[in-house]
């Protein structure tokens, strides 16, 4: 039995497979854009004249060289993501690039030509605060750490460490600086603040204590906001409250005393806060071949933008690091031509008498023309052209739709508060917009209100922004296409918005109504034109909403009413002391569903459960034991609240991911008993019965749907996950599941089926199942983005194009990656390596030699005829 | 071939030259058809009774020697036609009168003496076209058996031919009829025929539902259900 089983598998993994990108559709129709994040330490190679490196360090844990000259990545080392990751420090020697790493954890050097790792230190514990090179006479042999409570020196070619001294009254000395001036000593400097400032001196040798002293400074709080070291070992401080600006000379050997120079205050002068350069400045002085001197600037904006600039104040690159942290993002159909335009304005509207549509039908004709002569001229000027020369530069106004609607615009939302318009197949960011007073901790909620379908009303996009700390939000309303904010008013929101809702109701303007709750369940409309409002009281009895509150545990169902107000009809509580709810998903709107059951060996129908109004809620235990842990999957409906599955995993531990669509929800977990990562698919049919085919409503299904679940092992963890989505559902489906190597992983959906049978019989062959294994295979043809990794994977966005075989996806997390994927092969366009020379070509032949051979027969028999 | 010679020949019909036909079969359809086969099937012997006088070289010469190319290269050719008034009759009504083949007999022959087995041959014939289709049923049967029910181009071919035969039988039912006509047993043998030929294309179907080529199953007309309409509109979330 188990070898036909094995060779039917096999056999059946030939069928699936050959998903793979081949060689010459490498960036055919995928991009990647690396990023860094946003800059933390910024060194210029000053090893070389002609050097053309750049070194950052962010706060994304990179270390990073660029090309100084066009802004592009040279290598990139990404480290662990949080506190162990951290870049405390980035110091630059020759060719050596130093780093303080995790909070003070480890020591690294970097070779900074190949980006490789010289050594690494492992440091003693205690929170870093400084460190600095150490040279005797201009050679740099030694590096010093100054951690809260010890000073180390080590040595710069191997990292080893010479010697380590404890600091001496430590509880209550804040030292927060190290120097050294290129003698045989290394000066820590302390603070008690509002009191005094200490310096002591080390001996490089040893580390013995040379000399301790302690100066005066009553104004000072904090070495490393208000000081910094100048010159050869001049400490300049400063102070905020008297604008006063005082220096010490480090070094000195008499009793130190702070020179106070007291600024002139004018109104024009800047409001002083801080001696140090902001740190958004990175300055490269160099002394050019005419011995003037020249400059180089790195600046980082507010919006993570990072711009280079050359002396006579020329923009040589920037590169939008906001990209970097893209926290939701939409993909907008684009506009019509402006003859496909026209031509709908011509037949989209209501006709107005036979002469005017004569008229405009030949207007129309006449614009068609002019584009045509106008194709035929540029194709013209075109190959006159050399042949590099032709570029196909996308601009906004260029932009259009293209026969199967697979370029469109990715409106992209980034934690900084920046949105961006990028074009998905050439991935050139098209407008860019800044919005400014967001939060940190701002939540976002992207919305398409209106997409281009109907013109000539532009499309329009809300972004819900919401302040974590007071509650309050507010909207802007923007144009996707162009990134211009709309001059619809957006309503004012004096209460705290706890959920938006999105109406597949329609106002006059054909723009999508959004509900916005308050936290006093109260409903406000937007748009909140008299035809909405009418609109909606007489739906109110058919609108539901639902809201969860995590840290109470609680899910409550509403209903609108015509005043629109609302009214509690459910409420489900899982108590917080024994689960805590981490996620819920609905389906997505935009989802069709083309077969409405399955076909099951012997020809008969079992029905999906096909409920719009189902709800996956998914909790873990706050219990964190392995033995007790566990994950839970509960299927609500969202009008009724009616519990339809519930699912608990035991021995089972998060982060859960998951995704919910058409019939079937399938979600990861580590395994703690096994300690695997697992994957469970729960799939819901009707039965072999329809209840009632015409209607769905959640508040007559008296019958619960059948539940089938399986469970299957996974080799590897992962970070998200994503189902593929195209126009009308037919495609079978695929799960996109990213993984922590930076591979996104293409696994089809019949691989997590669970009427996988255990043995196979005739009719689970007729239907196609795999018989069921447990371990579900990696295979690399499956990566969707072959060799082009994505650092740290947060999200995959599907959308459908117009093509049913094809679905959109882009991958976002430190990099963005677009690509295109077919998860039942292209079979409704021909592909693109498709030999049209060749078939052309034989056909021509074809044609050629039918009519050659109709002459000589004809000849033949002429001739035969007379004999 | 032209009506000149059928009429030509038709006049110099030996019966003892039935016997150069090419089978007994041939010999009983010429027995059983009516008028007009007998005149084409009499053009038959003609020929043959032509080609047996004509000489060895002549393949077929007879009828090439009206032909303008083909009768230069002929050494002599005869020309048996005689007594027409239509064609080329003028040029060669000197020499008709001469020219008489062998066994020529003015009086036309009686042929009385098969008359009885003529008729029961007749009957045995109309039987026979009428339990044709029946004969073929265990046929089918035994093809139905070893094609299978795969569903690839071997079966589906059979199928295909396994209904198309009855269907295309039923729709000529009046040229069958037709054949029958001679036969008094008419009206039954057509009963027996059209049964025949329904039984087949019953059988057929049966391999088409075998094959699940029929869509009888509620799987066939899953394609054709709508995606129910949405009566609640729902939406909500964690609270932001």
């Amino acid at each position: 039995m188990s070898k036909p089983t094995s060779l039917f598998v096999i056999f059946f993994s030939l069928f699936v497979m050959s998903e793979a990108v081949f060689e010459d559709q490498v960036g055919k129709f995928d991009w990647r854009q690396q990023y860094v994040g946003k800059t933390l330490f910024a060194h210029f190679d000053s090893h070389s004249q002609s050097s053309k490196k750049l070194f950052l360090a962010t706060d994304k844990n990179i270390f990073a060289s660029f090309n100084s000259r066009t802004g592009d990545l040279f290598w990139r080392h990404v480290d662990k993501v949080g506190p162990e990751g951290t870049i405390d420090i980035l110091l630059l020697h020759g060719q050596d690039a130093l780093m303080v790493v995790g909070g003070g954890r480890l020591l690294r050097s970097w070779d900074t030509n190949m980006g490789g790792l010289n050594w690494e230190a492992v440091l003693d514990t205690g929170s870093f605060q400084a460190a600095c090179f150490v040279a005797i006479q201009d050679t740099v042999k030694h590096v010093a750490v100054l951690k809260k409570a010890v000073i180390s020196l080590h040595y710069l070619t191997n990292g080893h460490q010479k010697w380590v001294e404890n600091l001496p009254d430590s509880d209550t000395v804040q030292y927060q600086a190290v120097y050294s001036g290129g003698e045989e000593e290394v000066y820590v400097l302390g603070v008690v603040p509002n009191s005094h400032l200490t310096i002591i001196a080390y001996s490089l040798e040893d580390g013995e204590i040379i000399k301790q002293r302690s100066v005066e400074a009553p104004w000072l709080s904090s070495v490393e906001s208000s000081c910094v070291v100048i010159g050869q070992g001049v400490l300049m401080c400063v102070d905020p409250a008297t604008l006063a600006l005082y220096t010490l000379p480090i070094q000195a050997e008499e009793a130190p005393q702070f020179n106070q120079i007291l600024l002139q205050v004018t109104p024009v002068q800047p409001r002083l806060e801080s001696v140090v350069f902001p740190p958004q400045l990175y300055v490269h002085a160099f002394l050019k071949k005419d011995d003037s001197v020249g400059y180089r600037v790195l600046v980082q904006t507010q919006d993570h933008a990072l711009t280079f600039i050359q002396q006579p104040g020329r923009v040589v690159w920037t590169r939008e690091e906001a990209l970097a942290d893209v926290v939701t993002m939409e993909m907008v159909d684009l506009p019509l031509t402006g003859t496909q335009a026209e031509l709908e304005g011509e037949f989209g509207k209501k006709a107005d008498g036979l002469f005017p549509m004569v008229l405009k039908r030949l207007s129309s004709q006449v614009i068609l023309l002019q584009v045509w002569l106008a194709h035929l001229w540029k194709l013209f000027y075109e190959a006159r052209q050399p042949h590099g020369q032709v570029k196909n530069e996308v601009t906004i106004e260029t932009l259009s739709r293209d026969e199967f609607n697979l370029q469109k615009m990715m409106v992209m939302v980034t934690a900084s508060g920046k949105l961006f318009g990028i074009d998905s197949k050439s991935g050139s960011i098209l407008w860019k917009h800044y919005l400014e007073n967001v939060q940190p901790n701002a939540v976002f909620k992207l919305i398409v209100q209106r997409t281009t379908a109907h013109f000539p009303h532009p499309p329009q996009c809300t972004l819900l922004i919401k302040d974590k700390d007071t509650g309050l939000a507010s909207l802007h309303v923007f144009n996707p296409i162009f990134g211009r904010k709309s001059h619809i008013a957006p309503p004012a929101l004096p209460r705290p918005i706890l959920q938006s809702l999105l109406l597949p109701v329609i106002d006059q303007d054909y723009a999508k109504v959004l509900l916005l709750v308050d936290d006093q369940y109260k409903v406000t409309a937007f748009p909140s034109t008299k035809n909405v409002l009418q609109q909606l009281q007489e739906m109110a009895s058919s609108i539901f909403f639902y809201l969860i509150r995590s840290d109470q545990g609680n899910l409550s169902g509403f209903r609108l009413r015509k005043d629109l107000s609302t009214e509690r009809i459910w409420e489900v509580v899982l108590p917080t002391e024994v689960q805590k709810i981490v996620a819920v998903n609905g389906k997505r709107p935009n989802e069709h569903v083309h077969s409405q059951g399955r076909v099951m060996g012997d020809r008969s129908v079992l029905y999906k459960y096909l409920n719009p109004n189902l709800l996956a809620v998914v909790t873990e235990s706050t219990d964190a034991h392995p033995e007790r842990a566990f994950v839970g999957v509960f299927l609500v409906d969202g009008v009724t609240g009616r519990i339809i599955h519930e699912a608990v995993q035991r021995k089972a531990r998060g982060p859960v991911h998951f995704v919910h669509s058409e019939n079937w929800v399938v979600y990861e977990y580590w395994n703690t008993k096994s300690r695997r990562n697992e994957f469970s698919v729960l799939e819901l049919f009707e039965g072999t019965e329809l209840y009632n085919s015409t209607v769905f409503s959640s508040l007559d299904r008296p019958h619960l749907p059948q539940v089938l679940q399986q469970t299957y092992i996974f080799p590897s963890p992962i970070t998200t996950m994503e189902a593929t989505l195209t126009e009308k559902g037919i495609t079978s489906r695929h799960l996109l599941v990213g993984l922590p190597s930076g591979a996104i992983l293409s696994l089809p959906k019949m691989f997590l089926d669970p009427r996988r049978p255990e043995v196979v019989t005739e009719h689970s062959r007729e239907e196609n199942l795999i018989p069921y294994a447990p371990e579900m295979p990696i295979r690399t043809e499956w990566f969707i983005n072959y060799n082009q990794t994505v650092a740290r994977v947060k999200g995959i966005y599907t959308a459908p194009s117009g093509l049913e075989s094809t679905c959109l996806v882009v991958a976002y997390g430190l990099d963005i990656y677009q690509t295109r994927v077919y998860p039942s092969k292209q079979f409704d366009v021909l592909k693109d390596d498709y030999d049209y020379v060749l078939i052309s070509s034989v056909l021509l032949a074809l044609f050629f030699a039918t009519m050659i051979s109709k002459r000589l027969a004809q000849v033949k028999l002429l001739n035969r005829a007379w004999r | 071939m032209s009506d000149r010679i059928v009429d030509g020949v038709r006049k110099h019909t030996p019966s003892i030259l039935l016997f150069f036909d090419e089978s007994p079969f041939s010999l009983l359809w010429l027995w059983l058809s009516t008028e007009k086969r007998k005149q084409i099937k009499s053009e038959k012997i003609g020929i043959i009774l032509y080609i047996a006088m004509a000489s060895p070289g002549g393949q077929g010469g007879g009828a090439v020697s009206t032909r303008g190319a083909g009768a230069r290269r002929m050494k002599w050719a005869l020309e048996l036609s005689l007594g027409n008034a239509r064609g080329r009759g003028d040029r060669q009504s000197n020499q008709g009168d001469v020219m008489y083949p062998i066994g020529y007999s003015d009086k036309p022959v009686p042929d009385t003496s098969i008359q009885e087995t003529d008729k029961n041959l007749v009957e045995k014939r109309c039987w026979d076209v009428a339990l044709g289709p029946l004969k073929q049923i265990p046929m089918n049967l035994f093809i139905m058996y070893m094609s299978g029910n795969t569903i690839s181009i071997f079966p589906i071919m059979m199928v295909c031919m396994m209904a198309w035969r009855p269907i295309q039988a039923l729709m000529s039912m009046s040229a069958t009829f037709k054949l029958l006509e001679n036969s008094n047993q008419q009206w039954l043998q057509g009963l027996v025929y059209s049964v025949g030929n329904l039984l087949g294309s019953a059988l057929a179907i049966y391999k088409c539902q075998s094959m699940g080529l029929l869509p009888t199953h509620s799987s066939d007309w899953l394609a054709f259900i709508e995606p129910p309409q949405r009566m609640e509109i729902m939406g909500g979330g964690m609270v932001l």
